[in-house]
């Protein structure tokens, strides 16, 4: 039950972390060498019990249920309660990844900004009008866009103003 | 350079046959108004009365378009300073109709040599739109509010001329990225009055 509760660790570890790929198959064939199993049958029990926690995210499992999925799938008490248990601690981080997995379109992704004097043009001499330029950085599918665009004075406040809006209705949501 | 000065001062007086003083006035919107490139279609179009040929016509609405804007480029706004630009033997009346005229007007060609200066494509319009996701294939249930933001933007009005092109940009926020933006205009606007109140 040492080994079990060493594999479950290592399992959400990577389940916490889905990015750290290599850690995990290194941690895999580190307990499979130290409890004298080969890595092949270890891999294939490992890909099974990780459709456990993935479905139970999807359809947004209690611990209760995942252990009950467990026990019904033939895990001892002992095991499946350690694992459900694991599960109720890990699941509030489990449930922000995949909904930071879920759809956005064109997400804004990062902003750059630059203020300053228009001095003079090719019309006026002297303008002394103040300018605001903004970059946005926009998600397009998988590649990353650039918009430039630049506000006067009045339409920075009025910009700025409306996203203080837009907080305090996302906030009354959350 | 000071004889094309004076070549183009007599040009102006090709006004002298002008059949009214509102006639001269909408000559000299026209002729400010108008880019360079198209002084010579204006000159066909708008000279028929005034001049004696077509070449007449385009020193004169050439030596208008350059006075207007020599006017506003230097920022003059004073009389004596308009009619300091004219020759000493310029006829008295049309040159303070021409300044009389220029004064009415130098307000509103200021804010259109400012509005179509070169700029990166500009901020027309916002809206916005704030959603609640219920679902998706990673997660069945979840309640997380979504802000969804359209900017309309207007390309360079220089490039475009008379039709400038608008496009829309509909963006997706997070709560996150909202509040960081925030944060950022936030320090805009703190820079912006530290300037103002120097």
């Amino acid at each position: 039950s040492q080994q079990f509760s060493a594999l479950t660790e290592v399992l959400f570890r990577f389940l916490t972390e889905p990015k750290e790929v290599e850690r995990f198959m290194t941690q895999l064939s580190d307990f499979a060498t130290m409890n004298k199993i080969s890595l092949g049958p270890l891999k294939n029990i490992v890909k099974s019990i990780l459709l456990v926690p993935n479905g139970a995210l999807k359809r947004n499992l209690s611990s209760e249920q995942v252990r009950a999925d467990f026990i019904a799938l033939g895990l001892s008490e002992e095991k499946a309660s350690y694992f459900a248990e694991q599960w109720k601690v890990n699941s509030p981080t489990l449930t922000r990844l995949a909904v930071g997995q879920t759809l956005m379109i064109n997400q804004l992704v990062d902003m750059e900004w630059k203020f300053g004097v228009t001095a003079g043009s090719s019309e006026l001499e002297k303008v002394g009008s103040i300018f605001l330029q903004l970059k946005l950085v926009i998600k397009k599918g998988s590649q990353m866009e650039n918009v430039y665009i630049e506000l006067t004075l009045p339409q920075f406040y009025s910009f700025l103003h409306e996203m203080e809006r837009v907080k305090t209705s996302l906030e009354s949501f959350s | 350079m000071a004889a094309a000065r004076e070549a183009e001062f007599a040009a102006l007086q090709s006004l002298l046959k002008a059949p009214s003083r509102d006639a001269v006035r909408q000559l000299c919107q026209e002729c400010f108004s108008s880019p360079a490139a198209g002084l010579g279609p204006l000159a066909q179009r708008a000279c028929p009365g005034l001049a004696a040929g077509p070449e007449e016509a385009e020193q004169l609405v050439s030596a208008l378009h350059n006075l207007t804007r020599h006017v506003v480029y230097h920022g003059l706004t004073r009389a004596e300073d308009i009619l300091a630009l004219f020759p000493e033997n310029f006829h008295q009346n049309l040159k303070n109709l021409l300044t009389k005229i220029i004064l009415e007007n130098i307000s509103a060609w200021r804010n259109e040599a400012q509005a179509s200066q070169i700029s990166l494509p500009r901020l027309v319009d916002m809206d916005w739109r704030v959603d609640i996701k219920t679902s998706s294939d990673s997660i069945s249930r979840m309640a997380v509010p979504t802000c969804l933001l359209q900017l309309k933007i207007q390309e360079d009005a220089a490039l475009c001329g008379n039709s400038p092109v608008v496009s829309s940009l509909t963006m997706e926020l997070s709560k996150e990225t909202l509040d960081t933006m925030l944060e950022g205009l936030g320090r805009i606007r703190d820079q912006l009055s530290a300037v103002a109140n120097k």
